[in-house]
């Protein structure tokens, strides 16, 4: 993919840059938000990785131009600022997600890659596959090898989210954000003890795991 | 009682009330010493015509004289207005009364000591009594003018006074009324200014200027003030935390780096992961000082809408309930009633705080313990309960934890940033909830009540 990231910080500029360019994309690093704009408009990038606070012209700004001039190009917000009004402004200005410093890389990478395939959620499904899970989205039954398998709402909800994005990696806190609604950071592992009970259910009396644990980053349900 | 304690709290009643009792205190002293003074004179004008008339009979010499003028006399005299009575040392009275009290010096006498016969008398008689030939005269003139004039002064006081009293009373309730209504204005603005509405200003006329006006625009300059100066405190820690959280943010990165592009001994990961939880926790304190700038702010109250209680209790419960029990802990959620449980609110604001309390719930209690989150209506209120059975909270620090970074003593060694229960207050106060710590006989009860009587709340 093609990404420009306009972060006035060096340091992190040069992090996201290298850590973008190691996943093999192609990426431009710009300073400035004025100069940022311009590449932006001319760019035809796929997605556009935007500090809120810039020299020249901030984040928030620089978004409604663009949208203004219909660029719907993908927006991920980075900012210093994590209130709830914040996060409400990033993204009514037009921007597409938000993620408050410092973040992991892990973090960064996964929300790009969901940034990405965002539009293409054409048909709607009714039945979700992995192996040999089965997910019947209208009768709400989940079986896997033939098996039914009993799962609460919630856990039917986070399987969901997982299914659906399968092959992609899901963080923490994108998993709390879909599945609870919830946007701060609790502090605890919460999200990796209701994986693990998921996964009592799912993986453990089966013998193999779908559910993939992807160190630093989050989990993902293998594509094959 | 109640028009005293009226008059008393309003201070243009009040006012009014004092100078009306000067304005009548006067009046009356004014009046009163004209009277006096008419009177002095009128009486020491009588008793100069009392004295010439007894002097009169006395030039007559002859006793025979006397009696016939005397007889002549009485006859001829009014008792309304004089009269007169000679008692010989022998012989018959001659009066133009049938009786009068013997007199010495100067005397009033009333209409009632008087034996008046077929006679009329006045009210009211001056008398002098004098040895006149060879007898006792009494000579008595009427003082009717002198009352008379009296209840004339009286009923000018009046008729003058009364307009004047309930002129003056009802300007002054008027002006009161009207002192009363910019007073409120001010108070409500005032209220506002308490409440965190800074943008609340008193309504301050341009044509009149009196001293109502200068406190309304001083009170405008302090809330204009006081909103410059949270403005740029707002600023200065934005910009501090952005100043701040950018070297943090290289310190992850380099963290980061390190684990992603060197081999660590298990050892040196495990280091690395504490030095990372740390950086989290600094943030975590940023973000919770930042949040609770934003929410003392208020203008998050913009975006109000329904929020479903029972919704945000039933995603907390479920997202902290799996790693309680996890922990040997039981997290319990029971809504009682069918509700309907909608507050005019923030969703995220209330799921943090409800997470917050249940956090501090299971952070402060030992492993096997039981926190019941509870939701119920009531006519008045729609209430969340969080009740622990930990060591609870003792009365006298309950009011200190809601201060930010407040932790008590013993509390200091177990995790938290301190400014939990000061969100879950700040949150509260943007609701207009009522938020109160009580004892759980043993443990920490938590109330969150929303009032259901007021506009706001449907």
């Amino acid at each position: 993919m093609k990404i420009l990231v306009i972060e006035d910080d060096r340091r992190t500029g040069d992090y996201i840059a290298d850590g973008l360019r190691e996943e093999g994309h192609s990426v431009d690093l710009i300073a400035d938000g004025a100069e940022g704009l311009v590449q932006a408009s001319v760019g035809n990038y796929d997605i556009l990785v935007v500090d809120r606070m810039l020299p020249g012209l901030d984040g928030i700004s620089l978004v409604k131009t663009l949208r203004g001039a219909r660029n719907r190009t993908p927006v991920l917000f980075l900012t210093s600022l994590g209130g709830v009004d914040d996060r409400i402004e990033g993204l009514n200005s037009g921007g597409d997600d938000y993620l408050v410093k410092p973040f992991a890389f892990g973090e960064l990478s996964a929300r790009i890659a969901a940034l990405a395939r965002r539009p293409q959620m054409q048909d709607e499904p009714t039945i979700l596959r992995a192996a040999d899970l089965e997910m019947n989205l209208l009768t709400r039954k989940v079986t896997r090898a033939g098996q039914p398998i009993d799962l609460l709402p919630r856990e039917f909800a986070l399987l969901e989210h997982l299914l659906r994005r399968k092959g992609r990696v899901q963080t923490r806190t994108m998993l709390m954000e879909a599945v609870w609604d919830i946007h701060f950071d609790p502090m605890t592992n919460v999200v990796d003890t209701h994986i693990s009970r998921l996964r009592r259910k799912v993986d453990k009396p089966f013998g193999t795991d779908l559910i993939e644990t992807v160190r630093g980053s989050g989990y993902r349900i293998n594509a094959e | 009682m109640k028009l005293r304690q009226r008059i008393s709290r309003s201070t243009p009643l009040r006012l009014t009330a004092i100078f009306l009792g000067i304005f009548i205190l006067s009046s009356a002293a004014s009046f009163g010493a004209a009277y006096l003074v008419i009177r002095a004179n009128f009486e020491s004008a009588l008793e100069d015509e009392i004295e010439q008339t007894i002097d009169a009979y006395r030039d007559l010499h002859d006793q025979e004289t006397l009696l016939r003028r005397l007889k002549d006399d009485v006859e001829a005299t009014d008792s309304e207005l004089t009269i007169l009575h000679y008692r010989p040392d022998s012989g018959t009275v001659i009066a133009n009364v049938d009786g009068f009290p013997p007199v010495r010096g100067f005397t009033i006498v009333g209409e009632k000591a008087i034996e008046e016969g077929d006679d009329d008398v006045s009210d009211s008689y001056l008398a002098l009594g004098a040895r006149v030939g060879r007898g006792q005269l009494i000579v008595a003139r009427t003082r009717e003018p002198v009352v008379v004039l009296g209840e004339t002064i009286l009923s000018v006081v009046l008729i003058g006074l009364l307009p004047t009293i309930l002129l003056a009373a009802s300007a002054g309730a008027f002006a009161a009324r009207n002192a009363r209504r910019r007073i409120d204005t001010i108070r409500k603005t005032l209220g506002a200014l308490t409440e965190g509405r800074l943008s609340a200003r008193a309504p301050v006329a341009a044509t009149e200027r009196d001293d109502l006006t200068e406190i309304s625009a001083a009170v405008n300059n302090m809330a204009s003030a006081q909103e410059a100066l949270i403005g740029s405190m707002r600023q200065v820690s934005a910009d501090i935390a952005h100043d701040l959280k950018t070297p943090i943010q290289r310190v992850a990165v380099i963290l980061d780096e390190i684990a992603r592009k060197t081999t660590l001994s298990e050892k040196q990961q495990d280091l690395l992961d504490q030095a990372l939880a740390e950086t989290d926790r600094i943030v975590q304190t940023f973000q919770a000082l930042l949040q609770l700038a934003q929410i003392e702010g208020g203008a998050v109250r913009d975006r109000f809408g329904p929020t479903d209680l029972r919704e945000i209790a039933e995603d907390v419960a479920d997202f902290l309930g799996a790693e309680a029990e996890e922990r040997g802990y039981r997290l319990d959620l029971t809504v009682t009633g069918d509700g309907p449980f909608i507050v005019k609110g923030d969703r995220h604001l209330l799921t943090q705080a409800l997470a917050n309390l249940i956090g501090n719930a299971l952070r402060h209690t030992p492993p096997a313990s039981t926190v019941n989150v509870d939701l119920w209506r009531s006519p008045a209120a729609i209430t969340l309960r969080v009740a622990d059975n930990g060591p609870g909270i003792p009365e006298a620090e309950r009011e200190k934890v809601l201060r930010r970074l407040y932790r008590m003593e013993k509390s200091r060694t177990t995790e938290g940033s301190g400014l939990g229960l000061s969100l879950v207050a700040a949150i509260c106060n943007l609701h207009d909830a009522r938020l109160t710590l009580e004892d759980n006989d043993p443990g920490l009860k938590v109330l969150i009540r929303f009032g259901l009587d007021r506009d706001d709340v449907r």
